[in-house]
């Protein structure tokens, strides 16, 4: 039953608000950012994957007329980078990844910059390099570094309830190894850093980033100075897919250099480069056990991955943590078990890709699912359903689940899908198959709080300005939180202007990842807005003589509740307010912090049907249709939850069926976006989207995320869609690319004449 | 990545443009839509002193109509336009056919036939940045001595990846290349060698002019095989001819592209059809007999194992679609 809607702006279809300005090209990213006496930053980076530097000689650079300064790691020292301080911004004597930095030069233009690059000479000693896991993990092989023995970075075995009991207990179990490539978020912004660092005591750095306020925390004690003094500006960010998650090296190098020179410089990624640069996806191989009972219920899961972390591992642990425990998110277990291994490679340092490592494990979790229920002659839409956690259930690891609709979107999507009609009934080749995800909003945890805040200021003529740090990549944040604040306010949600991306001007906010936007900063801005119209209310309540708690703001009036005939204008409360004896100026602030220790308040659900279609002579994968059921509590936007469902169908297809970096001896083969095959709008399935609003108690107005949990989902439901049109046979390697499958397809034919 | 230091003319008229090349020889390009010419600039892979433009050359863009019912196209002709000329469409849909599979709208707006055609071979190994390449020990493309894609080889295995010439070949097109000294014809059969550097017989000081396509009533197809539906090169192409209804026919030529330095004419496939018809099983012998003369895969941008499998189901295909239309 859809929730009493009494809302006059949310739910309703809003139009981005910056989106006249994205199409007609007016909206400034950070390589639009041209400062007057700006130079141009180029990184020197190492054509070897491990090597031994005995000598950098920058003089003929540096004679080179036009270049201001060229640095190297003797500039750089103790200075480090990366997520968890652990890679040094530049090499010192030793290279282990290629395209590793290895000096910079900062010139009047890019031809002198380019040329005086060339003119850089590094002596390297080639040392044999380990390129692959498999190999990495082999006795004797290289060691990336020397004191990570066996290239193991880390070994961590969580347990949660009783997965060795189940696994004993069960009556059947259900084993597979699958295995993911390399892989590019391929955002439309390539990287960029265009820094001003010419006064000591403030650093301005313009780039596209998820996260403000982690950028000061690594700058700032990185150049000697506390978080305000270090300003970040993202004014737009041009998509992330979780690969734009903190500092890299680039950043701290156009800052050196800016420091050095004294003006400001900027550096960006041309062409192949930025394939070195990018933090996405590496391999990982997964072993998947599954424990269930003849009865369909699954009693435990059990996930042991080696995970490539390349040269500097950072987090890539911490991902695969995620990946293993959000099968607890969807099936009440008995037990979970995940090992993760992160391995260390003479590779570029992996984090990960959109939807972390869970879409991919949920490729494996789905296929395996499909497969259990047709050895248990379960229908496989059943064997989840009856697996399927509902609201009020508790997790193994100390969630708990306030609000849960999964249930309803098995239901919706088999009768939206046709799915009685066509399961087991298609002919061969065409498939169709069923997954089911679940996705935190937010993740508190990366500090003591998970705060975000908001400032609300509103104009004598009633317009509304909302100052808020959640960056917007694409997803249209600003606007859910435009009309939230209008909501609030009771006007419309173009009435108000959002200021965002420039840490001197919002108020804190972690950053726009693990799904945190819309409940966090959602809560925020929430809290912000109804602070200022108590601000008004006071006002208000006075002229109407009714009680500041029985205020309706609504359509740009304000009237007490069942009244609203006796009405004030909105504008004019608010002008009143300020042409006062008072003289009050409207501005509410708000802040938000998840009330729990660590982890999440809310998850968002959902379930998916793909059909596909193979042809068995080329092995190309064709997905014809997704049908999309998700809980996202309550939709604020469902203009922008569709675009959100859109995005992510097509992502999920993308690393699924066709995004692997090709290398041979550590280069990378299609370092473009011509060779990087990323699918195009022709491959674009038809999508139909549901929604169910089981309304969170603690998201805004009962909102959830709406930002990974859709790929995720996706990845598992084309999975097992292709695994429905192979006869029943798993696919153990992402992406299923053409000639993979065409394995699948010759195996197949062979098992059938056998 | 910027271009490299060049002069940049455009040329007023044929005349000129000729001149212009027998002066600079090797240190001139001929530049059409510039689609891919510019691009390997940019990534130093072409470094000419002089970039010749010959866009301004009018009568390079014609398409004439010859009163024996064939077509002759000037080299400079665009891509958009030609996908889109009914005397094509209507004469030569295979050809028609290939021009669309080219790239993308946006790139068909600027690329000219002749610039498909002249289209240097691509490699996974070079077709990257100058930065890029100094991970890699030099190779024929970069004045080295080896080939990365087959280590052994004596030549560079660098593929031709043009989609339209697959079709002229089968259409017997003749190409008019004229330099300042004179004018020969060359079919386009005989265009291409099997040295990856050196692709054609375009000698630096001529320019292709005109493509001739003599007037032809046999049936004709083109399949493009490729990672994504547009902008994209293929995995396979191929194009095939047959006179004859149905499955009788006495003579068959197929042609493969983009797994080899040059196009590959089938020649036993087309003997063993010719033969003996398009019957279901004749097609399946003749597809056996392909491997022969595939010769050496080069392993470029897909593997080598897949791409001989799709040309075999590309040449299967295209024999069906031939009897069948
Ligand atoms: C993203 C992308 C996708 C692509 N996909 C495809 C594809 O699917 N299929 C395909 O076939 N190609 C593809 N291409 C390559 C290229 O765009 C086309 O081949 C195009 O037709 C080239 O024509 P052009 O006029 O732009 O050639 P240019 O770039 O101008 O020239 C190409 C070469 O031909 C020479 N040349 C040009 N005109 C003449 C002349 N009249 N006489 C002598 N020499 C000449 C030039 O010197 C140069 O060596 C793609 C390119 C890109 C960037």
């Amino acid at each position: 039953m859809p929730p009493p809607n009494d809302l006059s702006v949310i739910g309703r279809r809003q139009p981005r608000l910056d989106g006249a300005e994205k199409c007609s090209g007016r909206s400034v990213f950070a390589d639009d950012v041209d400062l007057p006496g700006m130079l141009c930053g180029k990184i020197l980076r190492s054509p070897h994957a491990h090597a031994r530097i005995l000598k950098i000689d920058t003089s003929k650079a540096e004679a080179l007329p036009g270049v201001k300064a060229v640095i190297t790691a003797a500039h750089a020292k103790g200075m480090m980078g990366g997520r968890r301080g652990a890679e040094p911004v530049f090499a010192d004597d030793l290279v282990t990844y290629k395209g590793r930095e290895i000096a910079a030069i900062a010139a009047l233009d890019e031809r002198t910059a380019e040329k005086a690059l060339q003119l850089i000479e590094v002596e390297y000693e080639e040392l044999p390099p380990v390129l692959i896991m498999r190999h990495a993990l082999q006795a004797g092989a290289p060691l990336v570094q020397a004191d990570k023995p066996g290239n193991i970075w880390s070994d961590n075995i969580d347990s949660y309830g009783e997965p060795e009991q189940a696994f004993d207990t069960a009556d059947l179990v259900f084993e597979e190894k699958f295995s993911t490539s390399v892989t590019h978020n391929l955002f439309a912004e390539f990287h960029v850093a265009v820094v001003d660092f010419t006064l000591p005591n403030k650093l301005t750095l313009w780039t596209p980033t998820q996260t403000g306020l982690l950028m000061q925390h690594a700058l700032g004690p990185a150049f000697g100075l506390s978080v305000s003094q270090v300003q970040i500006i993202h004014l737009n960010t041009g998509g992330a897919f979780s690969g734009r998650g903190g500092v890299r090296p680039h950043h701290y190098i156009a800052a050196l250099l800016s420091r050095k020179t004294q003006r400001p410089v900027k550096i960006f990624a041309a062409g192949d480069e930025e394939f070195l640069v990018c933090r996405a996806l590496g391999e990982n191989d997964y072993r998947m056990r599954i424990a269930v009972n003849k009865d369909g219920t699954i009693k435990a899961v059990d996930m042991d991955a080696h995970m490539d972390g390349g040269a500097f591992p950072s987090e890539v642990g911490y991902f695969g943590w995620m990946a293993g425990l959000c099968n607890s998110w969807v099936f009440p277990l008995q037990g979970n078990r995940l090992r993760r291994r992160v391995v260390m490679t003479n590779t570029r340092p992996h984090f990960l890709p959109h939807g972390g490592m869970m879409l991919t494990s949920n490729a494996a979790i789905m296929q395996l699912c499909t497969k259990i229920a047709r050895s248990l002659g379960r229908d496989p839409i059943d064997f989840l359903r009856q697996n399927a956690i509902e609201a009020g259930h508790h997790g193994l690891s100390g969630e708990v689940f306030a609000s849960c609709g999964l249930k309803e979107c098995l239901d919706i999507v088999r009768r939206e899908s046709g799915w009685d009609q066509k399961y087991g009934k298609l002919p061969d080749y065409h498939g169709i198959g069923v997954g089911i995800g679940a996705m935190a909003s937010g993740a508190k945890g990366a500090f003591k709080h998970d705060t975000s805040a908001a400032l609300v200021k509103i104009g004598e003529d009633g317009i509304v300005t909302l100052y808020t740090g959640i960056p917007d990549m694409g997803q249209g944040t600003h606007t859910t939180m435009a009309m939230i604040t209008a909501e609030v306010l009771g006007i419309r949600a173009d009435q108000v202007r959002v200021v965002a991306g420039d840490t001197d001007l919002t108020p804190i906010d972690v950053g726009a990842f693990a799904q945190r936007g819309t409940v966090q900063t959602g809560n925020a801005v929430k809290n912000a807005a109804l602070d200022a119209r108590g601000q008004l209310a006071r006002n208000a309540a006075a002229q109407l003589g009714a009680d500041e708690d029985q205020l309706v703001f609504r359509g740009g009036k304000i009237y007490a509740a069942g009244n609203p005939d006796k009405c004030l204008d909105f504008a004019r409360v608010v002008y009143g307010t300020l042409h006062s004896g008072e003289g009050r100026f409207t501005m509410g602030r708000g802040f938000y912090n998840s009330p729990l220790k660590i982890k999440t308040t809310s998850w968002s659900f959902g379930a998916q049907v793909a059909e596909v279609r193979i042809d068995p002579e080329t092995g190309v994968v064709s997905v014809l249709r997704v049908t999309v059921a998700h809980d996202v509590g309550r939709v604020i936007n469902p203009l922008a939850c569709e675009g959100q469902i859109d995005g992510q169908v097509f992502s999920a297809m993308s690393q699924l069926l066709y995004e692997e970096v090709l290398s041979d001896e550590g280069m990378y083969l299609n370092p473009s976006r011509l060779e990087y095959k990323m699918p195009r709008t022709y491959e674009m399935p038809e999508i139909s989207h549901h929604f169910v609003e089981t309304v969170d108690p603690y998201g805004p107005f009962g909102a959830k995320e709406i930002g990974e949990g859709i790929v995720v989902t996706t990845g598992g439901a084309i999975a097992a869609a292709v695994f429905d049109a192979l006869g029943g046979q798993y696919i153990h390697k992402v992406p299923m690319s053409p000639w993979r499958i065409l394995r699948a397809v010759r195996a197949r034919e062979r098992s059938a004449v056998a | 990545m910027l271009l490299p230091d060049h002069q940049y003319v455009t040329t007023n008229s044929l005349k000129e443009c000729l001149r212009l090349l027998a002066e600079s020889r090797e240190k001139a390009m001929v530049v059409g839509g510039g689609t891919d010419v510019i691009f390997n600039m940019r990534l130093k892979l072409f470094q000419p002193d002089v970039a010749v433009s010959i866009r301004k050359l009018d009568e390079l863009q014609q398409v004439e109509e010859l009163t024996n019912g064939g077509l002759r196209i000037g080299a400079g002709a665009r891509l958009a336009d030609l996908a889109e000329h009914p005397a094509i469409n209507d004469r030569y849909p295979a050809f028609a056919e290939s021009v669309r599979a080219v790239a993308s709208t946006h790139i068909r707006n600027m690329a000219t036939l002749g610039g498909n055609i002249c289209l240097h071979t691509r490699c996974a190994y070079t077709n990257n940045s100058e930065e890029w390449r100094k991970g890699l020990n030099s190779c024929f493309k970069t004045e080295g001595k080896i080939c990365h894609v087959i280590q052994t080889s004596s030549r560079c295995l660098a593929i031709n990846n043009a989609d339209t010439p697959l079709a002229l070949i089968i259409l017997g097109a003749v190409l008019t290349l004229q330099s300042a000294g004179g004018s020969r014809e060359v079919p386009i059969a005989e265009f291409y060698t099997n040295d990856g550097m050196d692709n054609t017989v375009l000698r630096p000081d001529e320019l292709l002019t005109h493509i001739t396509i003599p007037p032809v009533s046999d049936r004709t197809a083109f399949l493009k095989l490729a990672p994504r539906q547009g902008m994209d090169f293929a995995t396979v192409a191929v194009a095939a001819r047959c006179d004859g209804t149905g499955e009788k026919v006495s003579k068959v030529s197929i042609v493969v592209g983009s797994i080899s330095t040059n196009p590959i004419i089938l020649h036993e496939p087309s003997r063993i059809v010719s033969e003996q018809g398009l019957g279901d099983e004749a097609i399946s012998a003749a597809v056996d007999s392909i491997r022969d003369e595939l010769g050496p895969l080069t392993n470029l941008f897909s593997r080598a194992s897949y791409k001989r499998q799709m040309a075999n189901v590309l040449v299967r295909r295209v024999l069906v679609a031939l009897r069948e239309s």
